[in-house]
């Protein structure tokens, strides 16, 4: 099993100051807004919709990595999703599924009884899609997939249940954080919308 | 929907600046969407789940590229959950075209019942959702209605849907 922070300690670490992040809900944006507070990180996007909207980004922001940081969950509501990252195949998007395989603290994902996301996405046809299940792994791929201009797509098998890393930011939801995601759009080389 | 109706819409929309297009193909639209699929201005995406058509073009629209999602009724039924987060939550704009299914001109041969299932809904959905619409009958109110539209929704930081029914749609 992966450490779902250290995993994002090291994406924070690399990733270009003029990339773009998408997160889905709970750890995954509590973690995430930790550790890159600044930038255009859009977060906690509700259940079923972080990977669809973080492909319209990629189709705004041709020149600039777009990361989707998702989660098991909120990938298996919608998984018609994997269809149209197939068909979109944008080639400056980076998907992170983080499979805990388990819905917060309420109880097992399909993940947990068999359910494959990596081998669901090939199907899709999202010929990069693969499994990571070390830290290791992850030190080692995702430089190469920062770098890469094609979708690249992995889902990290991590611990199940909270992180153990205190956190004492406040996460900015909604609006607020909309307005600051907007602000961050704003001053990017690429926005054109203004 | 005739010739002059797709290509109407078509001139409008590249006049808006509108070069990305997103569908899950339907009976009424299909024209519309087969001819955008064929026309090079646009990129067309098409999606399996009008859910998320409705989350991708949230992230587009956001991003600054101008786009726009063609459905239906039971497409905008299949998406109240993206329109609940992208439009109440969020308030992005994203500009909508569908066919109002159900409306009393519809004689697309689906069951009465099921037209008259998306006419009790249609409206009052968009309603409760607080998503603003325009219904649109006649032909000589395309253009400006698309147009308008377009630079309410962005105005007001929503999404808005254009119900095409009448002599626009059957």
């Amino acid at each position: 099993m992966v450490n779902r922070f250290d995993c994002l300690k090291q994406l924070a670490l690399l990733l270009d100051p003029h990339a773009l992040t998408v997160t889905s809900r709970g750890g995954n944006a509590r973690e995430w807004a930790y550790l890159r507070p600044d930038g255009a990180n859009f977060h906690s996007l509700n259940m079923g919709t972080c990977m669809a909207f973080s492909i319209g980004l990629a189709l705004a922001f041709p020149k600039r990595k777009v990361v989707a940081i998702d989660s098991d969950g909120s990938l298996l509501l919608d998984t018609s999703a994997l269809v149209t990252l197939g068909d979109v195949n944008p080639p400056n998007f980076l998907a992170l599924v983080f499979d805990n395989q388990v819905y917060a603290n309420m109880g097992p994902t399909a993940t947990a009884r068999g359910a494959d996301l990596a081998r669901m996405a090939q199907g899709a046809g999202v010929k990069s899609a693969s499994t990571i299940t070390t830290d290791e792994e992850f030190a080692a791929a995702i430089k190469p997939a920062l770098e890469a201009t094609e979708l690249k797509f992995f889902v990290l098998k991590s611990a199940s249940g909270r992180s153990n890393v205190k956190i004492n930011s406040r996460l900015i939801h909604g609006r607020p954080m909309l307005e600051r995601f907007i602000t961050a759009l704003e001053k990017h080389p690429d926005y054109t919308a203004k | 929907m005739e010739p002059e109706i797709v290509a109407k819409i078509i001139a409008t929309l590249k006049a808006e600046g509108i070069d990305l297009v997103v569908t899950l193909p339907e009976e009424p639209t299909a024209p519309l969407t087969e001819a955008i699929r064929r026309d090079s201005h646009f990129t067309s995406v098409t999606v399996a789940n009008e859910n998320n058509g409705i989350s991708l073009c949230a992230g587009a629209s956001l991003g600054g590229r101008r786009c726009i999602f063609v459905t239906g009724i039971a497409g905008l039924l299949v998406s109240t959950w993206s329109l609940s987060q992208m439009g109440i939550l969020y308030g992005i704009p994203v500009l909508i075209m569908a066919s109002y299914r159900g409306d009393v001109s519809d004689r697309s041969g689906i069951s009465g019942a099921q037209l008259f299932m998306f006419q009790q809904l249609a409206e009052p959905m968009l309603d409760t959702l607080r998503i603003p619409y325009r219904v649109i009958r006649k032909k000589a109110d395309l253009e400006r209605e698309i147009r308008d539209s377009h630079g309410a929704c962005r105005d007001y930081g929503t999404p808005l849907v254009l119900l095409l029914t009448g002599e626009v749609l059957w």
